[in-house]
């Protein structure tokens, strides 16, 4: 659940969020759509806390603040960067569980393994990640993002480098994450059929 | 499991996958090391240990900026902030990672200064051994404190260095050497001069988490 009120975010003199509000539902899919540079990527940053805000009236993620609740909202999180970050020298599995081993939980032993094989990868799972493919990549990413059960999702453009395949196992996931009362907020230049609403952003402003 | 030790076997598992840290470190710590047997004829210096510090301190950093400029250029660096961990446990896992890649380095720089410069430690090696591993302690405090704000400018990996070589100069070093050399002189130095080096250690880690978790 997300709730931003006259939110604003710069770099040095341009204004890349202004005074935007915004309000996502648990269980809700909200997908931002806009031109390169409107401000899609920044946004999902701020609300990742991978940047700060500059401003704001609100901005909570589940109600917590994002800036003094950073870390409790970073448990919370689950973000797909555009380009996912992965560390080449470790396999697949490694890296999936490098990141579930920095998440307290309890997690069975092999969870890692189970969420592989549902985003297409476990044949590939003791292989080098710095050997896999674009798309691979993606698949990688995208469980490491739902890994730790989020609450919210944020997702920079996820079906980047997918074939039809990857496209429609994340489809699938992100339709039964909703169910599960997940919230996800997507960025993407396409139509994306099964999400709730669609909101455009133009020069750091909704429309 | 603690964090601290998550991030910490994660930079040793990364390095000795490729150990493209470790061996351009060693072969630059053996260039210097050659290099300075070859050019000082000076037997003060020679009999002294500031050589063994001062290779210890340049592959040092130089070793801890590659570990960071690696993370920064894959922007892993954005994994381990998405991570629900305190800024400073994230400064001692990598300062930690570091220090035992370090102690490593710094092994293979021992032993080298041992062979070339004819172990002027003599029967006191181990003790001498011993402080150079204390001091690899805050050379990775300091080390990863600069790189982490450093690295992600212009010529970063030139300013980690920059940054860390004069502080560490009066500090760390000067203290290691003060040790080191009483062994050699067999002066009552060594007792003061290794509290020293611990207290500065500790200042280093602990100023080090605490300006981590602050500037966030």
């Amino acid at each position: 659940m997300i709730k931003l009120r006259n939110f604003f975010k710069s770099f040095g003199p341009k204004n890349v969020i202004r005074s935007l509000d915004l309000d996502l539902d648990s269980g809700e899919i909200l997908t931002i759509r806009g031109k390169n540079g409107s401000g899609k990527t920044t946004l999902l940053k701020v609300l990742s806390t991978l940047e700060k805000p500059d401003d704001y009236d609100l901005a909570e993620v589940d109600g917590f603040d994002l800036v003094s609740s950073s870390e409790e909202i970073r448990s919370r999180i689950g973000f797909l960067s555009h380009n996912p970050p992965f560390y080449p020298e470790l396999s697949g599995l490694e890296n999936l569980d490098f990141w579930l081993d920095l998440h307290p939980g309890d997690y069975a032993s092999d969870y890692s393994s189970e969420l592989l094989a549902q985003v297409g990868l476990v044949m590939f799972k003791d292989d080098m990640a710095g050997n896999y493919s674009r798309g691979m990549i993606q698949r990688l990413g995208f469980a490491i993002a739902i890994a730790h059960s989020p609450t919210t999702l944020l997702l920079d453009e996820p079906f980047t480098g997918l074939d039809d395949e990857g496209s429609q196992i994340i489809e699938d996931h992100l339709i039964r994450l909703k169910g599960n009362d997940c919230s996800v907020l997507l960025s993407s230049h396409d139509d994306i059929s099964f999400t709730d609403r669609t909101l455009e952003l133009d020069q750091g402003a909704l429309k | 499991m603690n964090p601290i030790i998550v991030l910490l076997k994660k930079e040793l598992r990364v390095e000795f996958r490729t150990l493209q840290g470790i061996v351009p470190a060693a072969l630059m710590s053996f260039m210097i090391l050659m290099s300075l047997k070859f050019s000082i004829m000076d037997s003060v210096v020679i009999e002294k240990s500031g050589i063994l510090w001062v290779s210890v301190l340049l592959t040092g950093l130089g070793l801890i900026t590659h570990t960071a400029t690696r993370e920064i250029e894959r922007r892993t660096i954005e994994t381990l902030k998405l991570a629900p961990i305190t800024r400073y446990q994230l400064f001692l896992g990598r300062a930690f990672g570091s220090m035992i890649l370090l102690w490593i380095l710094s092994t293979i720089i021992f032993i080298l200064y041992s062979v070339l410069f004819e172990n002027v430690f003599s029967d006191e090696w181990p003790l001498a051994y011993l402080v150079v591993l204390v001091g690899c302690i805050g050379i990775s405090a300091v080390g990863n404190l600069a790189a982490s704000s450093m690295t992600p400018m212009y010529g970063g990996w030139m300013l980690t260095s920059l940054f860390s070589i004069p502080i560490l100069l009066f500090t760390v070093i000067e203290a290691g050497i003060k040790c080191t050399d009483s062994l050699i002189t067999d002066s009552s130095d060594f007792q003061i001069a290794l509290t020293l080096l611990f207290l500065y250690n500790l200042v280093f880690v602990t100023g080090g988490a605490w300006l981590s978790e602050i500037s966030d």
